[in-house]
């Protein structure tokens, strides 16, 4: 039986809020006096915006009638509808900005790689949960963890799009971890990433953050070999990073990394975007400029305002207090379905909300990391905030598969 | 591996993820604190800077006005296309040359220097392009980020004059210019010569800013707070000049033909009230946008119209010297007033120094009036051979002959006043000798002025013995209404007496009334004294000189006319004075005979030089009395 006292109103609530955040900071982008300057379907974005969260209200309830159990059944099933239509999108989509990562459908445009997302985390969770040992224990099971993920992280990147790679990319050790590696093993997995970061900020950094992993590893897990494997991964890091700055990348591609990391550098050119951003973010101060009165929005400073951007619209026209709050509910989103996953009794059911959250949150550090110059731009959408009707519905639907999982904990078998 | 999930565990693993949750929360914020509450005083300023254009509002140039208020140069308006280039993108290059109906080349060549003087600043693309394809461009501005467009103004010249040496002409500041003055930019005029130059300062103005709102596109969508920065531009300041329009435009129309200089002033205060120099040049048409044709071909014409003849030529002065000379020699005691010399019709002093005046007796006057070579050579001999060259050449620049005189304008040169060190620098000390000397007293040889020195000259002789400072602008009124004044200097010469100074006015006046020039500069009513010069000239024909002033008891003009290769000054220069004489202080020409005669001035070739009073009998006698006649006729007829 539902109880509808088991129904987690608090993550709904916090749903709505930010998607109500997103349609307002959206108005503001598309229907504000910046509309003069823009084409008329994208001064129709806010409408369509309202469509598909209403529709996604509906999809959430459906969802909510559904039995878990049904998630894991058809998971390989939807991972691999997903896979064929992201391998037929490769070659018969429709390119937008330089991604082809558009199928259209019965004339419906989607993003199919939105919904790789979702596919995927019920397919590897699926996987795990079958294994005799949800554990990462043995090599076999680990590698084919790995495999699963990276198949689409590959279509994808096909598809020109490496921002939603590199998302996809971050279930692995969320994963992993999950799974029972070692959290020294965890640290060391995405040692890289740190490290490489740092080295791209400053090659100082990136030695300071090596010696920093190299001793929380070793602090986690006095193994000898994995002590020594963490400081010579860093060094390696280190040197490849640089190698890789000075002659592997492309001159444009060194010239956006360039552009993260100084932008006032060639502020007309690759910074532009960057600079453009942080200004309209900074120039909100405490309180803002105001609902469709930020002059960088407005006046069209902002690249994809009403996507990649939409951060910077709340920034500036909603200041510190708005973008501060639109953080504090992302937090306490992904707090209350962290809680929820260990609440829960069913390994299913914890590996998915586990994932949809780092999903999400990957999103979040992304997108407001892009927009506030902490990384190269990178072109990932706010969870519920960007206009994007396929990303709205694909990460509601995670959402609602995490909401039935929670209601129905009590009569999910723990057995598989 | 069971034991691993155990519920404590899952706890462990929800805290640490947990944790990194909390953790990026708090990177975040931190971030955004950073940016909007730490560094909002850095992002402010910049998106304001982003939104709001400063736009550079030019001044409207001041106006010059003649001594009687008419306007000798206003502005007209032009319409310019202009450029940031940082905004600019180079695809639109087709479209904007396009709409230009120009070559891609030549619009790619001015972006270019547009760019290489600066890449943020807007500067003029094309001045003074016609007014249909500045609608054009407008109406394309929104598919052409970083081009503008603008209104200002060129020089509009009302009258029909030209006065082109002493107004100027404005041209675009040179990288030079932008170094010494920083308030200039790419495609801005500056006065390049005349009153434009030397008052350019007056006459710019102040820019002002306007403030205006822009979106990212460089679309410019109004004012911005209302207009509340804005900065009106200053008016450049008016000037008043001491230039007499009417007078200007005869001289202007007298010299037409001609090569050579006209410089009238009022030799009481040294006011110019007209400076002509000849040929001249048509300042309209090196308004706004140059003819770049015209312009070259005003650059390489044989006879240099650019080049000032009134202030910079170089040319002996011939017998006008010889006034000055008699000044001297009052001065000196070499000779008195009534002292008379016995010419014998030429001078032996190593060699013979012709004479064209009679043998006889010749006092002052009559030295003047009959313009005697005896009695000047006589005069520079003794001066020449008593070691009186230095004090000689430091009384004649006291006329205001040798220095520069600091007139107003641009390029105005020395002339020279031969001395002891002159000589030794062009001949070698103890080169040279009496011998060398002697042709200074008639005004040849070494010694060469300009138009302006000789009018400053006979001004001292006209006002009584003050050398004044020749100028061109009286009153500068600025943008508040205010009026400086300009403050010229009159200083009077210690060492020449009265005197001396009506001794010598009254050879002047004998030259006008008993001499060569007598049938072209005896005004009836206007009582004129003067004296005529041809000056040897080596590159060909001689030059016509005649200085004069008028009225004899009160002089309110003092002129001095040079017409180069003109032969002599009795019939070339004379008559040209004369009547700007009886212009300026009579309001009209009576004598129709002169103003013919000028006209239809033809200088005699080489192979017809004729004695100068044969000349005048046998050619230009006959044609005055006719004239005389016919005009009696006719106004008996009235």
């Amino acid at each position: 039986m539902i109880n509808l006292r088991d129904f987690s109103w608090s993550v709904v609530l916090l749903w709505l809020m930010t998607a109500s955040i997103g349609l307002v900071a959206i108005y503001s982008a598309t229907l504000g006096p910046v509309s003069q300057f823009l084409p008329e379907f994208i001064q129709n974005n806010f409408y369509r915006q309202l469509t598909w969260i209403a529709l996604s209200v509906v999809i959430l309830i459906g969802v909510q009638f559904i039995n878990p159990r049904t998630f894991q059944g058809l998971a390989y099933i939807i991972y691999a509808i997903c896979l064929v239509l992201a391998v037929l999108t490769v070659f018969i989509g429709v390119e937008v900005n330089g991604n082809r990562n558009w199928l259209s459908i019965f004339g419906l445009r989607l993003q199919i790689s939105e919904f790789l997302k979702l596919a995927t985390i019920l397919a590897v969770a699926t996987y795990l949960t079958h294994q005799r040992d949800v554990s990462v224990g043995n090599l076999k099971t680990a590698l084919t963890t790995v495999f699963m993920i990276l198949v689409p992280v590959s279509i994808i990147l096909l598809q020109n799009d490496a921002g939603t790679a590199l998302i996809l990319l971050t279930l692995i050790p969320v994963v992993l971890f999950w799974s029972g590696l070692p959290y020294g093993i965890s640290l060391l997995i995405i040692s890289p990433a740190i490290i490489g970061y740092f080295t791209v900020i400053g090659l100082y950094f990136g030695i300071a953050a090596a010696i920093i992993v190299a001793l929380a590893v070793l602090f986690l897990q006095r193994t000898k070999w994995l002590n020594i494997s963490a400081l010579v991964l860093g060094l390696i890091v280190i040197v490849g990073t640089e190698v890789g700055l000075q002659h592997i990348l492309q001159p444009h591609q060194r010239a956006r990394v360039e552009a993260f990391v100084n932008p006032s550098l060639d502020p007309q050119g690759a910074g532009w975007n960057v600079l453009q951003a942080k200004t309209a973010i900074g120039s909100g101060g405490f309180s803002g400029k105001g609902f469709m009165e930020g002059t960088q929005t407005q006046l069209r400073f902002l690249p994809e305002q009403w996507t990649d951007f939409v951060y910077c619209v709340v920034g500036e026209e909603f200041g510190f207090m708005g973008s501060a709050l639109l953080i504090i509910l992302y937090g306490l989103l992904f707090l209350k379905l962290l809680s929820m996953a260990g609440a829960h009794k069913h390994p299913f059911a914890q590996l998915v909300i586990v994932c949809v959250t780092f999903i999400y949150f990957a999103h979040f550090v992304v997108n407001i990391g892009s927009a506030t110059a902490m990384l190269p731009i990178m072109g990932v959408p706010l969870p519920f905030v960007s206009y994007g009707g396929s990303a709205f519905l694909a990460n509601s639907i995670m959402l609602a598969i995490c909401l039935n999982m929670d209601l129905y904990k009590r009569s999910f078998s723990i057995y598989r | 591996m069971a034991n691993r999930r155990k519920t404590q565990n899952i706890q462990l693993s929800v805290k640490i993820l947990q944790g990194i949750i909390v953790l990026g929360a708090i990177i975040t914020l931190g971030r955004i604190f950073q940016l909007q509450i730490l560094d909002h005083q850095e992002y402010a300023p910049l998106s304001r800077q982003n939104s709001i254009k400063m736009d550079v509002v030019n001044p409207a140039r001041g106006l010059i006005f003649d001594r009687n208020g008419k306007i000798l140069v206003d502005n007209q308006p032009i319409y310019s296309i202009t450029i940031t280039p940082s905004k600019f993108e180079m695809e639109n290059l087709a479209a904007l040359s396009d709409i230009l109906g120009l070559e891609q080349e030549l619009v790619l060549e001015r972006i270019t220097e547009a760019q290489n003087y600066s890449w943020h600043q807007t500067s003029r693309l094309f001045t003074e392009v016609p007014f249909e394809t500045f609608s054009a461009v407008e109406e394309n501005l929104w598919r052409l980020p970083g081009i503008g467009h603008q209104v200002e103004s060129k020089r509009n010249y009302p009258l029909d004059l030209s006065a082109s040496h002493l107004l100027g002409y404005l041209r675009e500041a040179s990288p030079n210019d932008y170094v010494e003055n920083e308030e200039l930019r790419l495609g801005d005029k500056i006065g390049k010569s005349g009153i434009e130059m030397v008052y350019d300062e007056y006459l710019r103005g102040q820019k002002g800013t306007s403030y205006l709102r822009v979106n990212a596109y460089g679309q410019t969508l109004g004012s911005f707070d209302e207009g509340n920065l804005n900065v009106s531009p200053q008016k450049g300041s008016n000037l008043v000049t001491t230039i007499d329009a009417e007078l200007q435009e005869l001289g202007e129309k007298l010299m037409q033909g001609k090569t050579g200089g006209i410089v009238a002033l009022n030799p009481n205060n040294g006011e110019i009230l007209s400076l002509v120099s000849a040929p001249n040049y048509d300042l309209g048409r090196l308004s706004g946008r140059m003819d770049s044709n015209y312009w070259l071909s005003v650059n390489v014409d044989s006879l240099k119209p650019l080049y000032n003849r009134a202030i910079s030529s170089r040319q002996p002065p011939g017998s006008t010297f010889k006034p000055f000379m008699g000044l001297y020699g009052l001065h000196t005691g070499l000779i008195t007033p009534n002292m008379e010399i016995r010419s014998t019709g030429s001078y032996i002093r190593g060699r013979a120094y012709r004479d064209l005046a009679d043998p006889g007796m010749y006092d002052l006057k009559k030295a003047l009036a009959k313009s005697s070579n005896y009695y000047f050579f006589w005069m520079m001999d003794r001066i020449g051979s008593n070691g009186g060259l230095d004090d000689w050449a430091d009384k004649i620049r006291d006329f205001g002959m040798g220095p520069q005189n600091n007139i107003d304008l641009p390029f105005e040169t020395r002339g020279i006043i031969p001395d002891t060190e002159y000589m030794n620098l062009n001949f070698g000390e103890r080169n040279w000798g009496i011998g060398d000397l002697m042709s200074l007293g008639v005004g040849q040889g070494m010694v060469s002025v300009s138009p302006l020195q000789m009018a400053v000259a006979v001004s001292v002789i006209a006002n009584g013995g003050y050398r004044v400072q020749p100028h061109l602008v009286r009153e500068i009124h600025q943008n508040d209404n205010s009026v400086s004044y300009t403050n010229p200097y009159k200083e009077q010469i210690e060492w020449l007496r009265t005197d001396y100074i009506d001794a010598v006015k009254g050879g002047m006046r004998e030259v006008v009334t008993d001499g060569s020039s007598r049938w072209f500069t005896d005004i009836k009513d206007i009582p004129t004294a003067g004296k005529t010069g041809t000056s040897q000239n080596p590159h060909g024909e001689d030059h016509g000189w005649f200085i004069a002033f008028a009225p004899y008891d009160d002089p309110q003009i003092a002129i001095a006319v040079l017409t180069e290769n003109s032969g002599y000054g009795s019939i070339s220069a004379a008559p040209v004075a004369s009547l700007m004489i009886e212009q300026y202080l009579g309001g009209d020409l009576k004598r129709q005979y002169v103003l013919d005669h000028v006209l239809n001035y033809e200088p005699p070739s080489d192979d017809e030089i004729q004695d100068q009073d044969q000349l005048i009998e046998e050619e230009i006698v006959p044609v005055i009395e006719e004239e005389a006649i016919q005009t009696e006729a006719v106004e008996t007829n009235d």
